[in-house]
């Protein structure tokens, strides 16, 4: 009955979608030339696209020149312990926002949303020294894990998702006697596919783009993140532009494939319920 | 004990004897948020109310801090740069709001359809989030280059004689910046919205169809409102983030040319690593929390006022 | 129900602190032990500069662009080679934003030892704050003359404690285009010139038009590039609240930018994003006043095969009223950092860097040493790849600092840096920007 798409507002529908993925797709494009460039070539305007002479040693010495290596497995660790602990603990906490009536909720919920209007700038220096001199964990990629595990940003969008669920279904499920984990457990967490693959891609470009953290809290080089690592091409008083460009070229990587697995998830709703059309 | 009795007698009693069931659920709930909330409370919540009671203190960040009262909000109300970042934040936070919020809630419904090869149009879309600022700010200013730039081109081809000189302008330098951030953003919240889209119980959207309603019908009259939850969502982290703007902004202009682009967060930065003056940071700060708070309990009325229809 | 809940969070909990353990890459910290006071009774024997007196223990170091620039890893190398027992720990800051965690690392109460200023903004801030040690017993117990430093030394003595040693210097100095002067046929630049005969100069070396055309100068986009030359006679600072002094140079700027066009305008540099070693290495410009530090880019462009230019060094165009040598420059200071448990050790390390065998190893990579004499400049003059006649052009009889040492100089130096960009993009009228400048100059210093 609700059959398929007509052909010609398929192929509509492909020319504006290419359309905008030319604009959004400009500066990977950029980057790709000028990670293929001598310093001097990379500013030039008009742009030259194509490097008329491809430097592809720049791929080689990024490696060479910093522990590239050693970089990317540290941003990997912080990210992938920092993206677990968030997605269990702010799913947890989500559920209780909005599906549990207990007092003081929401002014509980107020102030994590509050917090998250006031800026690092303003922060930064106390949480550093409470990190230096209560913790004593500057310098250690724990400290890095434990400050963005718990920001009150992946608390408030699980909750946004939770809210939606039916409460006939939470409740059909109580009556069944289920308790309340019980009813997070098997009803609520199967329904937030979408929303916990959204928390996944954004946790994990945030920790692994993350600058300012580790640069603040790391010292020894053998800690270092990849932000930390493309910086080092970056002198006083001379930039690498072709090295950078071509270390976030292939920093961006792992962020794509991440975003690719997770993204299949906002399919599911379709496939599964036969919209079609 | 007389709040306990009061509990006592509005709500029945459980089966577990000892315990209220307002007691009860109060636990329940509270045992779902506490895992999160102790790590919140002790590495983000301690740390962010000290530095909002810096706003009545002076603090160099190092020796002990004298209580001032109202001398950093005195300050920072009468200086003409603060006056003219507040104005600016506000434009810049309009404009991105709006326009993104449309952006990403168009691009969603666009993307949210089943056709071969859209995971990497949705990954194209989203890839300007994604990119480092470093590489952004680099490509735009060569865009938005007055002389030679893509974009004074394309003017000049479609008949602009004088095109704006952009990020060497004071009037265009803020418009600049408010396009390359809603451009950067929109794929985040189109990621939202399209999470959100997957929600709606697609019996519903059914039903429309079966009532014959157009498409546009069905999505004003069933989408559109059942995602409100994702619209507050955006609507609040846009506002938020747009206020606290800064790395993109800083990368493209600095807050210049002169401070035509010195927005509240840069300003606060300014007050923290240039000044070195904590409490006309934290102030500035304390400004910008208000606004947001403002804004944040506006949005819970409407929240509720919804869910309670 | 209670105590499943209870065990859960308890596992919880336990799974972090576990998570916490394991990810402390760190080493917790091996300088607990004491500095062994090996140097403490020396007075009688001080004529021996390095009795072997073994010195042992761990010092941490700030300081920035490790990987990018070899001058602290080799003064670090000659330090711990002439020491043996001390190992040196670089904490290395990307430059970008070394003030920003310099300060709070010091403000979060770090146990840095020793650290650099890169900026000469931030000096004045961290002495204030009573976060760098008075090195005046230090320097009166080992009798350190204060004097070879030509006077920089004294910039740093701030409120009568002697807060840092300087360490390197650089100043500004002409660096030329052999190629484009050769082309017009004009003699290259002399080390007696002034601005005026500079901007003369400039004309007769511009050639050609659109993407070919050869400018006869390039100011970067920084304030510094001309506010610097009003600053360079000594008599005034960008500290005083009357900003007169600025206008025959911004004249001078803006007539060669917008009338002569003999140097590239700054809305087409500061939008194309252009770098000034980019600009004068790919050889578009002829002249271009910069620092000291700028020969080792082009020593390391050149060998590395991406420039070709045949470049020269000439002494800074001076103004009217001093004579040549007069130029304006930086001083970058090591100090100690008041918490540090290592002050003694902490002295060796400031004491050789800043020493004679400290200076050598910069000379010898091109880099201006603080402690700059007559044998340093010729060391300096002839690392390879240093143009010829380099000793003459390095000659200085005096160094302004471009930003004095002073209370409230960064916020001054924004807001010259937000007023600059106006007057050179011709949106706002210069007199009208100078009035602005020494308003908000009064207010900032109240």
């Amino acid at each position: 009955m609700l059959n398929k798409i007509p052909v010609w507002r398929k192929v509509l529908l492909y020319v504006v979608l290419i359309l905008i993925c030319l604009v959004t797709l400009l500066p990977l494009l950029w980057m790709l030339s000028s990670s293929l460039k001598l310093d001097k070539d990379v500013f030039r305007i008009p742009i030259e696209w194509i490097p008329s002479d491809p430097a592809w040693s720049n791929y080689q010495r990024i490696w060479d020149q910093v522990p590239m290596l050693r970089f990317t497995f540290n941003t990997f660790k912080i990210t992938i312990i920092t993206t677990i602990i968030q997605v269990f603990t702010c799913s947890f906490a989500a559920y209780g926002f909005a599906k549990c009536q207990f007092r003081g909720r929401n002014l509980l919920f107020l102030i994590y949303v509050a917090t998250i209007a006031v800026p690092w700038q303003v922060y930064m220096l106390p949480q550093y020294s409470m990190m230096n001199n209560v913790f004593h964990m500057v310098d250690t990629h724990a400290v890095l894990i434990l400050l963005h595990s718990f920001d009150a940003f992946g608390v408030f969008l699980l909750r946004q998702f939770c809210m939606g669920i039916p409460n006939e279904l939470l409740e059909a499920a109580r009556i069944d006697g289920l308790s309340e984990y019980g009813v997070y457990r098997k009803i609520v967490l199967p329904q937030m596919g979408p929303s916990i693959a959204t928390l996944v891609i954004f946790t994990f470009v945030t920790n692994w783009n993350d600058f300012m953290g580790p640069m603040i809290y790391l010292n020894s080089t053998e800690l270092k993140t990849v932000q930390l690592g493309i910086r080092m091409f970056m002198g006083q008083y001379s930039t690498e532009y072709g090295l950078i460009m071509a270390a976030s070229v292939v920093s961006l990587i792992p962020v794509v494939i991440v975003f690719l697995i997770f993204q299949k998830q906002f399919v599911q709703g379709i496939a599964t319920s036969g919209l079609k059309g | 004990m007389a709040v306990k009795e009061k509990t006592e007698r509005k709500a029945r009693p459980s089966r577990k004897g000892g315990m209220t069931l307002r007691q009860r659920r109060t636990l329940v709930g509270l045992s779902f948020i506490t895992p999160n909330f102790i790590g919140f409370f002790v590495l983000n919540l301690i740390p962010i109310l000290f530095a909002l009671l810096l706003c009545f203190n002076r603090w160099d960040g190092f020796n002990p801090m004298e209580f001032v009262g109202l001398d950093n909000f005195r300050y920072i109300f009468t200086h003409k740069v603060f006056q003219q970042a507040v104005v600016k934040t506000v434009i810049f936070t309009v404009c991105s709001v709006v326009i993104t919020m449309l952006l990403s809630l168009g691009l969603a419904v666009l993307i949210n359809q089943k056709l071969k090869g859209i995971g990497i149009f949705r990954t194209a879309i989203f890839f300007p989030y994604v990119a480092s600022v470093v590489a952004v700010a680099a490509v735009w200013q060569m865009l938005f280059q007055k002389d030679m730039g893509l974009i004074n081109e394309i003017l000049r081809v479609l008949g602009v004689s004088d095109p704006p000189g952009w990020f060497a302008s004071t009037k265009w330098a803020l418009p600049g910046v408010i396009i390359v951030n809603i451009w950067k953003n929109m794929g985040y919240y189109m990621i939202i919205y399209l999470a959100a889209l997957q929600d709606i119980p697609t019996s519903l959207v059914e039903a429309g169809m079966i009532d014959g309603a157009t498409a546009w019908q069905r999505f004003w009259r069933i989408k559109w409102p059942l995602l409100r939850n994702a619209t507050f969502f955006v609507v609040m982290m846009l506002t938020i983030n747009s206020f606290k703007s800064f790395d993109l902004i800083y990368a493209l202009t600095e807050g210049g040319p002169g401070t035509a682009t010195t927005l509240l967060s840069q300003y606060i930065y300014n007050q923290s690593f240039i000044s070195w003056d904590y409490g006309r940071a934290s102030a500035a700060a304390m400004v910008l929390f208000a606004i947001v708070a403002v804004i944040t309990l506006f949005q819970f009325r409407l929240e509720k006022k919804f869910s309670n229809d | 129900m209670m105590k499943k809940l209870l065990s859960l969070v308890l596992a919880g909990a336990m799974c972090l602190s576990l998570l916490a353990g394991c990810t402390t890459g760190g080493t917790p910290d091996p300088t607990g032990t004491p500095a062994p006071p090996a140097t403490n009774p020396p007075a009688e024997q001080s004529e021996t500069p390095n009795e072997p007196a073994e010195l042992t223990g761990t010092l941490k170091v700030s300081l920035w662009d490790l990987a990018a620039d070899p001058i602290f890893a080799s003064v670090i190398k000659a330090f711990e080679n002439a020491n043996p027992g001390v190992t040196v720990e670089p904490i290395d800051i990307p430059s970008a934003d070394y003030g920003t965690k310099l300060s709070v690392m010091l403000n979060g109460g770090s146990d840095v030892d020793v650290f650099w200023v890169k900026d000469a903004n931030t000096i004045y801030p961290i002495a204030k704050r009573g976060q760098m040690a008075d090195l005046s017993s230090y320097i009166a117990r080992d009798s350190l003359d204060l004097g070879i430093y030509n006077g920089l030394a004294e910039n740093f003595n701030i409120d009568g404690k002697q807060v840092g040693i300087p360490f390197r210097t650089d100043y500004y100095i002409l660096f030329y285009n052999k190629d484009i002067f050769d082309a017009a046929g004009v003699e290259y630049p002399s080390n007696d010139m002034t601005w005026a005969e500079f901007e003369e100069l400039a004309k007769k070396v511009t050639m050609g038009e659109g993407v070919d055309k050869k400018y006869g100068a390039y100011f970067h986009t920084w304030q510094a590039c001309v506010e610097n030359w009003a600053v360079q006679d000594g008599q005034h600072t960008i500290m005083d609240t009357d900003y007169s002094f600025f206008k025959p140079y911004y004249e001078m700027v803006l007539r060669m930018q917008n009338d002569d066009k003999t140097c590239m305008d700054y809305g087409t540099v500061k939008t194309a994003n252009l770098h000034y070693s980019g600009v004068f290495s790919d050889g578009s410009v002829a002249m271009m006043p910069m620092g000291t530090w700028f020969s080792a880019t082009m020593i390391d462009k050149i060998n590395k095969g991406e420039s070709s230019v045949n470049w020269g060094i000439a002494t800074l165009p001076h103004p009217d009223n001093v004579e040549a040598g007069y130029t304006v420059g930086a001083t970058t200071p090591i100090c100690i950092n008041e918490a540090s448990p290592n002050k003694d050790l902490a002295w060796e390390f400031v004491k050789f860097v800043c020493g004679p065998e400290g200076a050598a190893t910069v000379a010898g990579l091109g880099g201006v040493p603080a402690l700059l004499d007559d044998a340093t400049l010729k060391v300096i003059s002839s690392v390879d790849g240093y143009p010829e006649g380099a000793l003459e052009a390095l000659q200085v009889k005096n160094i302004a600092l471009d930003r004095p040492i002073a209370d409230k100089v960064s916020e001054i130096d924004q807001m010259l840096g937000e007023q600059h960009s106006l007057i050179m993009l011709g949106e706002s009228d210069l007199d009208t920007v100078l009035a602005d400048m020494a308003e908000q100059s009064k207010s900032i210093q109240g």
